[in-house]
C-alpha cells in the first residue's frame, strides 16, 4: 500500500466548511449556528460559514485555512458530492493537502430541501449529519491516486466495414493497430453484396477501404486468425492469436470488438428451398451474377425476424428488400414486383426517399399480419389483402425470404473470452444501450457494427470510427490514472474463501493458488465495496471507508 | 452534462453565437459573438434568489409555454453552465424602467445591467457542428385542428406534461381543464377583490348587498339619506360582481369533475412522409409515442394508449421488444391509419376520425387528450450555419454528407452529427458524436503533421 | 496550425463530440446559442429504450 504513514497517525485537525448556497440551505436551517456546533466536535480546530463555499471566495477561504490553521482534514457541508467533491477535493490538493483527506457532507439535497418548513428540525439533523462526517473524516488517510502504463496499439476484431474503418481512423490518429479477421479475405457481409443503397458497386467500395487499409505502415493484418486467449486489463491487454503460422503474443492497450453477424437461413420457412424460395442474401448473389430472371417476385419481410423467439427486429432488412426491387425493376421494367410487409422500416431521410421512389417505379407494396401469414406452394403465393378484404393470389417464379441478421455461431465464445456481456438475442451487449453505444462495461473494450445489432453499411462504418475515438480518449493520455478509492484484501487474514470473487461486478478479484488468499486488481477494482461488504474475516476493505471510519460515523448519529 | 462544465479542455461558450469562420483546415478563425446575459459568469453562482423577486413574468420556452419564467432565469433548474440571464426583451430596466429589485437581491453582487456583448476570436483546426433540428409546427396541418383544440398537443408539450419538474408536475391534466382553472384563478382574484368593497358596504349600512339589490330592483328601497345619492353606484357594483361570480360557480362546479387524461390517443408522422411538409420519417417519433404512453400509463395505471401510424418503426437495439411490452403491459395498442381529420366535442374531448385498414371503414374515436408525433424539421438555423461555414445543405435542408463519408461535410475539416445530419435517436446521435470527433481528431494531428515536415 | 476543435451545438451529439475530443486531450470550444446546453433531450421527461432520466 503506497499510503503515507506520517499523517495517518498525526492527530487529525479538522476543518468544517458550512456553505449557505445562497438561501438554498441557509433558507431552511440555521447554519451559523451548524458551524458554531461543529467547532464543539472533537478534532476540529476550525469552522466557517460562507454565503457559497464553492466561490471563488469560499474556495480561497479552504485553502487559506488550510495554511493557516495547519488542518489535515476538510470537511465542507454543503451540496451533491456528484456534482461538487472534485472541485472541493483538487482545491485541497491545490493547498497542499493530500486530496483524499477531504470528506462531504450533504446538507441541502438530504436536508434542507427535504425539510423545508422545518427550521429547527433541519438544523438538528444538519449538526447530526457534520458529526458523523467530522467522525468518519478523523479516519481518513492520504492515497495516491493509481497510475498504470498504456500500450498505444489496438487490437481489432473483424475485417468488415466496422472493423476496417475503425482501422483507418485509428492508424489515422497515429496509433497502431492489429487487424485480426477470421476468414481469408477482408470485407465481410458486403463481399458477398451486389449493390449498396448509394447504387454503389459493394465490392468496389470494399476494395478501396481494404486497399487503404493493407497499405498503412501501422496497420498489421492477420487473416484467417482467430483471438485464442486474453488477459490483463485496459492499457494492458495480452493476447495470443493462432494464425496459420502458428500462435504468437501481442500486447494491446485497447481491444475493439467488429465481428459483424450472419443472415439467417430461412430453413422450414415458407417452403425455402433455395431455388425459387431464396433468401435476401441468396438474391446478391443471383443479381451478382446476374443469374436473376423472373416475372412475378414477391418479396417477404420479417421472414424469421419479430417471432416470439427471435422478438427483434433487423433494421437494415427492409432497406435492403427495397434496394433490390428498385435494381430488378430497374432491369427488369416488366417484372411484377412486390414486397409483403409488417411495417416497412424505412426510417431517415434517404430510406424514406426510396420507399417514395420505389412506389413510384410501380412496386407493390402489402402488409401482411403475423397472424394470418402468406403461403407459398408450388409456384404460388397466396396472402389476404387487407385494403380490399380479400385473399390474394399470385403465380410467382420467385420468392425472397429478407431473413434478420443473427449473430456469428462463435460471438458467444468470444464474448466469454473477453469476459462482455450478449444480450437476450446473443448480440453484444453494450454498457448503456442510449448513452454509451460503443462502449462495453469492461473499461478499454468497445463494439461496433452488426456485432451490437444490425447496422447498415453506412451505420457501421460509423460506429467503426467512433470506437476508434472512444479508443483514442484513453490512449491518448500520458498514463492512466484512476481513483485511489479500491479495495484492498489483507493477505495475513485472509482465508481464501473466495466469497468476494462472485460478488465482484468488475471481475476485478482472483484467487491466488500459491498463496490461498482473494487479490485485487487495482486497475479493475471500481471502488463499489461489494467485497468488503462480503468478506466475513474483514480482511477486503474499501480504501478512504475503513470499517472503523464507518462505525465512527455510524456512533455519531 | 456535467462534465462538460468540469472538463479542463473544454470552454463552454453558452449564450453565443458563430459568426464567421475564415481560413481551412488545420487553420480556421472563427467569431463567436457572446451575447450579454446581464449576469457575470465568474460571478453567479446559480442560486436563483434572482428570480424568485423578479416581478416580470415571462412565458417559458423551456416548457413550451405552459409555464412562466421571471425576466431573469436560467433556461431550466438544472442547466450548465447555471449562470442566470436577463432577457432585455422583458427586463424593466433594460426597457427603461425603474426595477433591479433583482441586483439588490443577489448576495454575489452579479448582476450588471450595463454587460455589453463580447466577439471573440478562437483558431481551432476543425469544427463540429452538431446544431440539432427544429420541431415542427403543426399549426401548418389544418385537418388537425392544433392551437384550435385545447386539448390536441404536441409530443415536446406532452413531455414537459410528464416531467416531474415540468408544469403539472408530471400529471396529465388537460389543456382546457387547465385554462378553465386557470380562469377560475383569476375571477377567484375580482371576486375577492370586489366581495372586499362589498363587504364594507354592509359594515357601513347593515343591510346585505343581496338584500340591497332586491329592494333596489324592486323599486322598494327605503335609503337613508347617505345611501340615497350612490345607491345607483352599489347597484352597477354588486352586478359588476355578480358578473364575475356567477360564471365562477359554475366553474368551480365543472372542475369537480375534471380528472387527468386517461384516453390517449398519439397521431404519428405529423409533418413526416407528407408530400405538403417533409417526405421523410423522422426516425424517433414512433419510439417516443411508445415511450410516453408507457410512462402516462405509469404515472397512472389508468391510463389507455392507441398509436395510430401508418408503420410503427421501432428500428433500433430492443426497440421492438419495447413497444411489445407497451402494448403487453401498458394498455397500448397500435392502429395501423393515417388520421383524417380532428375535431371536438362539447366537452373539449378531441374526436378522430380515421380509416380502419383492416375493416375498411371510416371511424370516429374520442379521447381526452391527442398527442402529435411532430417531425424532426430541419433547422431554421441550418441556412445560416451553411453560409458561414460555406458547406452544403441536402435537398431537405441537412447538412449533407455521403455514404462512404458519413461525418464529412462538403468542406474538408467541417463534420456534423446528431440531428443536424439527419433524424435520429439519442443512441444514434451519441455513435455519431463519436465519429465527428474521431474525424476532427484526424484532421487536426495530420494538418499538425504536414507542417512539420 | 492549432490544434484546438470547435463544437458547434450543445445538444447530446455536441456534448459527446467534446467530451471525447476533450478527453483525448484537445482543447475544445463549444459554442451554444442557448443559456445552457443539453439541447432537446434536456426536456425530455424519460428516454427510450433505458427509460432513465434524460439529463
Ligand atoms: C418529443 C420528443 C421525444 C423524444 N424522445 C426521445 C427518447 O426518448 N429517446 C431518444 O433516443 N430520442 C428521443 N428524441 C430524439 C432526440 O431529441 C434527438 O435524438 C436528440 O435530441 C438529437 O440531439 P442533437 O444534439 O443532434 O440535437 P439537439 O438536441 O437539437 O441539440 C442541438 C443544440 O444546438 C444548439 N444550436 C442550434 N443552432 C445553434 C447555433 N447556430 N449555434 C450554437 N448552438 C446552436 C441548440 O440550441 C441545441 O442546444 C425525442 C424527440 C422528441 C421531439
Ligand atoms: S445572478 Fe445572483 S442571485 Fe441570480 S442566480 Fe446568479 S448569484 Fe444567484
Ligand atoms: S418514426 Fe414513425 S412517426 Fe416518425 S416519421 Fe417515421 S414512421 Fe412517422
Amino acid at each position: 500500500m503506497n499510503v503515507k504513514n506520517e499523517i495517518l497517525y498525526e492527530s487529525p485537525r479538522i476543518g468544517v466548511f458550512v456553505c449557505d448556497c445562497g438561501s438554498n440551505i441557509a433558507g431552511h436551517l440555521d447554519c451559523p449556528d451548524v458551524a458554531e456546533y461543529a467547532r464543539t466536535l472533537p478534532d476540529v480546530v476550525y469552522a466557517k460559514e460562507n454565503l457559497y463555499t464553492c466561490s471563488e471566495a469560499g474556495i480561497g477561504e479552504i485553502k487559506k485555512a488550510i495554511k493557516e490553521q495547519d488542518l489535515n482534514r476538510v470537511v465542507v457541508a454543503s451540496c451533491s458530492p456528484r456534482t461538487h467533491q472534485p472541485l472541493f477535493s483538487s482545491s485541497c490538493a491545490e493547498a497542499g493537502l493530500n486530496p483524499y483527506l477531504f470528506e462531504m457532507v450533504n446538507i441541502r439535497d438530504q436536508c434542507s430541501w427535504v425539510h423545508m418548513g422545518e427550521r429547527q428540525n433541519a438544523t438538528h439533523k444538519a449538526k447530526k449529519l457534520v458529526r458523523m462526517g467530522v467522525a468518519k473524516s478523523a479516519g481518513l488517510a492520504p492515497l495516491d491516486e493509481i497510475e498504470s502504463s498504456l500500450v498505444r496499439k489496438v487490437l481489432v476484431i473483424g475485417g468488415g466495414i466496422a472493423g476496417l474503418s475503425a482501422a483507418q481512423a485509428l492508424a489515422d490518429m497515429k496509433l497502431d493497430v492489429i487487424l485480426v479477421e477470421k476468414t481469408s479475405g477482408f470485407g465481410g457481409l458486403l463481399q458477398q453484396v451486389h449493390r449498396l443503397d448509394s447504387g454503389k458497386s459493394a465490392k468496389e467500395t470494399m476494395l478501396t477501404i481494404i486497399d487503404d487499409v493493407c497499405s498503412r505502415p501501422n496497420i498489421v493484418c492477420h487473416t484467417q486468425a482467430k483471438l485464442k486467449e486474453t488477459g490483463g486489463y485496459i492499457g494492458n491487454y495480452n493476447v495470443k492469436i493462432e494464425t496459420k503460422e502458428g500462435l504468437f503474443e501481442e500486447k494491446a492497450g485497447c481491444i475493439v470488438v467488429a465481428t459483424g453477424a450472419v443472415p439467417l437461413v430461412p430453413q422450414g420457412l415458407y417452403g425455402y428451398n433455395g431455388k425459387n424460395v431464396i433468401s435476401l442474401m441468396e438474391l446478391e448473389k443471383k443479381l451478382k451474377k446476374q443469374e436473376f430472371s423472373a416475372k412475378c417476385v414477391v418479396f417477404i419481410q420479417c421472414a424469421g425476424a419479430r417471432t416470439k423467439e427471435k422478438e427483434y427486429c433487423s433494421r437494415i432488412c427492409c432497406m435492403i428488400g427495397v434496394k433490390n426491387a428498385m435494381l430488378i425493376k430497374k432491369k427488369h421494367p416488366l417484372t411484377d414486383v412486390r414486397i409483403l410487409y409488417r411495417d416497412m422500416q424505412m426510417y431517415g431521410t434517404y430510406k424514406e426517399q426510396m420507399l417514395w421512389n420505389a412506389r413510384g417505379m410501380g412496386i407493390r407494396f402489402d402488409v401482411y399480419n403475423p397472424g394470418n401469414p402468406p403461403e407459398v406452394k408450388e409456384g404460388k403465393l397466396e396472402f389476404f389483402q387487407a385494403v380490399t378484404g380479400k385473399t390474394v393470389s399470385l403465380d410467382t417464379d420467385l420468392v425472397v425470404l429478407s431473413t434478420p441478421l443473427v449473430p456469428g455461431n462463435d460471438s458467444g465464445s468470444l464474448a466469454n473470452m473477453l469476459r462482455v456481456p450478449t444480450d437476450q438475442n446473443g448480440f453484444f451487449l453494450e454498457a448503456h444501450a442510449k448513452l454509451r453505444p460503443l462502449d462495453f462495461a469492461a473499461d478499454g473494450i468497445f463494439v461496433c457494427g452488426s456485432g451490437r445489432y444490425p447496422a447498415t453499411s453506412t451505420e457501421a462504418r460509423t460506429q467503426g470510427i467512433g470506437a476508434a475515438s472512444r479508443v483514442a480518449a484513453i490512449l491518448f493520455k500520458e498514463k492512466l490514472v484512476k481513483s485511489a478509492i479500491v479495495a484492498d484484501i489483507n493477505p495475513d487474514s485472509c482465508v481464501g474463501c473466495m466469497a468476494c470473487l462472485s460478488m465482484c461486478p468488475c471481475e476485478a478479484i482472483t484467487y491466488n493458488r500459491e498463496k490461498q488468499t482473494c487479490e485485487v486488481n487495482e486497475i479493475l477494482c471500481k471502488g463499489c465495496g461489494n467485497c468488503a461488504a462480503t468478506c466475513p474475516s474483514h480482511s477486503a476493505q474499501l480504501r478512504g471507508f475503513k470499517p472503523e471510519q464507518l462505525l465512527a460515523q455510524i456512533r455519531a448519529v | 452534462m456535467l462534465d462538460v462544465g468540469r472538463h479542463p479542455n473544454i470552454t463552454l461558450l453558452a449564450y453565443s453565437e458563430l459568426e464567421k469562420v475564415e481560413g481551412e483546415a488545420g487553420n480556421f478563425t472563427a467569431t463567436v459573438r457572446r451575447k450579454a446575459r446581464y449576469v457575470e459568469e465568474d460571478k453567479c453562482t446559480g442560486c436563483g434568489a434572482c428570480a424568485k423577486v423578479c416581478p416580470t413574468p415571462v412565458e417559458d420556452l423551456y416548457n413550451e409555454g405552459h409555464a412562466k419564467r421571471r425576466a431573469i432565469y436560467s433556461w431550466f433548474a438544472q442547466g450548465i453552465p447555471s449562470t442566470h440571464a436577463i432577457d432585455p426583451d422583458h427586463c424593466r430596466v433594460l426597457s427603461g424602467k425603474k426595477c433591479g429589485i433583482c441586483q439588490k437581491k443577489c448576495e454575489a453582487g452579479a448582476i450588471n445591467f450595463a454587460q455589453k456583448e463580447r466577439v471573440s476570436e478562437l483558431y481551432v483546426g476543425a469544427v463540429i457542428v452538431a446544431t440539432g433540428y427544429d420541431v415542427f409546427d403543426p399549426v401548418k396541418m389544418p385537418e388537425y385542428r392544433y392551437g384550435q383544440i385545447d386539448n390536441v398537443v404536441t409530443a415536446m408539450e406532452f413531455e414537459r406534461f410528464l416531467s416531474a419538474s415540468g408544469p403539472t408536475a408530471g400529471h396529465v391534466y388537460r389543456p382546457s381543464d387547465r385554462k378553465v382553472e386557470a380562469r377560475i384563478e383569476e375571477l377567484e382574484k375580482k371576486v375577492k377583490k370586489s366581495q372586499k368593497v362589498l363587504d364594507r358596504f354592509e359594515r357601513n349600512h347593515e343591510i346585505t348587498t343581496h338584500e340591497f339589490y332586491g329592494a333596489y330592483k324592486a323599486g322598494n328601497l327605503n335609503p337613508g339619506e347617505d345611501l340615497e345619492k350612490d345607491q345607483d353606484k352599489w347597484a352597477k357594483k354588486y352586478e359588476a360582481h355578480l358578473e364575475n361570480a356567477r360564471p365562477l360557480k359554475t366553474l368551480r362546479e365543472k372542475a369537480k369533475g375534471f380528472t387527468s387524461a386517461k384516453k390517449l390517443a398519439f397521431i404519428q408522422c405529423a409533418g413526416s412522409r407528407d408530400l405538403r411538409f417533409y417526405p421523410f420519417c423522422s426516425g424517433f417519433c414512433c419510439m417516443h409515442s411508445i415511450k410516453e404512453a408507457i410512462i402516462a400509463h405509469e404515472h397512472d395505471n389508468d391510463t389507455c394508449s392507441v398509436i395510430f401510424g401508418m408503420d410503427i418503426r421501432a428500428v433500433g437495439k430492443g426497440f421492438e421488444e419495447y413497444k411489445i411490452r407497451g402494448e403487453n403491459n401498458s394498455n397500448v395498442s397500435y392502429k395501423r391509419s393515417r388520421v383524417a381529420e380532428i375535431t371536438k366535442d362539447a366537452d373539449e374531448n378531441p374526436v378522430l376520425i380515421y380509416e380502419d385498414t383492416k375493416e375498411q371503414k371510416v371511424k370516429r374515436q374520442t379521447f381526452d387528450l391527442v398527442v402529435l408525433a411532430t417531425a424532426c424539421a430541419p433547422a431554421k438555423g441550418n441556412r445560416k450555419i451553411a453560409d458561414i461555414l460555406k458547406i452544403d445543405v441536402d435537398q431537405y435542408g441537412f447538412f449533407k454528407t455521403d455514404s462512404a463519408n458519413p461525418l464529412d461535410t462538403s468542406r474538408s475539416g467541417v463534420f456534423v452529427c446528431g440531428c443536424a445530419q439527419n433524424p435520429m435517436d439519442i443512441p444514434e446521435s451519441v455513435a455519431q458524436a463519436s465519429s465527428a470527433a474521431a474525424r476532427a481528431a484526424q484532421t487536426v494531428i495530420n494538418k499538425n503533421d504536414k507542417k512539420a515536415s | 496550425m492549432t490544434k484546438d476543435i470547435l463544437v458547434l451545438g450543445g445538444g447530446i451529439a455536441g456534448i459527446q463530440s467534446s467530451l471525447d475530443l476533450a478527453e483525448m486531450g484537445f482543447k475544445v470550444h463549444l459554442v451554444e446559442s442557448l443559456p445552457s446546453i443539453g439541447g432537446k433531450m434536456a426536456q425530455l421527461d424519460k428516454t427510450f429504450p433505458t427509460n432513465d432520466c434524460a439529463i
